[in-house]
């Protein structure tokens, strides 16, 4: 089965990694959408249905912590899996992230196995 | 000010960056350190103690490093996405340090801005650090509003 993904990240080159490492750490991905920040994510996955949601914490407009909470607050979204991808690796940030509804965080800097092990273990994936 | 702790967790998640996100390693410090044409990035962040990180990439260096992360050729890439790459890797170095050093804080990151003309002066505060990755050199300048020595000391316990 190959998997849906939205990334949610403001930096364009971060996107662009992020797509690039999911392709080659041979995590079947279908489909990759992408939205520059909460709000957009939120207007894509009104038209759009994903496996999983990957998203960063600081960006403009709406944040990743607003964004975890309007999703948990909307009844067709809130079961749509979402890991946190942040360079901000303290206790604080990781815990209140993971109360918010995240189901997963991964540290940056990752190695794209590292990814692909959150993703899979996330949606269920059996293993190898 | 280059406390060496504060300058080891410098290294390390330089070093950490590097390999995991960039597929390159660090060659040790530069022979030359300054003259060549460089891309300048500049990021904030408030917290306890809140601070500043600057990264300076030669401009050849930041070239190579910005087509390891995007996977695309160099003469395929953009000033633009070059900058973009030279932020996030300034980014991901801010978040790892004080991950390492002040790891149960939380800070904000601010966005990542392209500095015209790199800085000026260097703080007698700030903690440097230089690495060398054969296609040219980087510098990181780490400072904190407040002295590094309480987050170096817990870096060092």
């Amino acid at each position: 089965m190959a998997y849906r993904v939205l990334i949610v990240d403001d930096s364009p080159a971060m996107r662009a990694f992020v797509r690039r490492v999911m392709e080659l750490s041979g995590f079947e991905l279908s489909t990759c959408f992408e939205a520059s920040n909460g709000q957009e994510a939120l207007d894509l996955l009104r038209q759009e249905w994903v496996d999983a949601i990957l998203t960063d914490i600081n960006m403009p407009v709406v944040d990743g912590e607003e964004f975890l909470r309007r999703l948990a607050a909307d009844e067709l979204l809130r079961s749509i899996p979402a890991i946190v991808i942040s360079t901000d690796a303290t206790e604080n940030r990781i815990s209140r992230m993971l109360s918010l509804g995240a189901r997963g965080y991964v540290t940056k800097p990752f190695l794209p196995e590292a990814l692909r092990r959150e993703l899979e273990a996330t949606l269920g994936v059996p293993c190898e | 000010m280059n406390n060496t702790p504060l300058r080891q967790a410098l290294s390390e998640s330089l070093d950490d960056v590097l390999e995991k996100m960039f597929f390159v390693r660090s060659l040790g410090e530069p022979q030359d350190q300054g003259g060549e044409p460089a891309v300048t990035a500049h990021l904030s962040f408030e917290g306890d103690p809140p601070g500043w990180l600057t990264l300076r990439v030669a401009t050849a260096a930041a070239r190579s490093v910005a087509a390891d992360f995007l996977g695309e050729e160099e003469s395929e890439l953009s000033e633009q996405q070059i900058g973009e790459v030279v932020c996030e890797l300034a980014n991901m170095i801010c978040g790892s340090v004080l991950s390492r050093v002040e790891s149960n804080k939380t800070f904000r990151l601010g966005t990542p801005q392209l500095l015209a003309s790199g800085i000026a002066v260097i703080p007698r505060t700030a903690t440097t650090h230089a690495a060398e990755i054969g296609s040219g050199a980087l510098a990181v300048i780490f400072n904190t509003e407040t002295p590094a020595c309480s987050t170096a000391e817990k870096y060092e316990s």
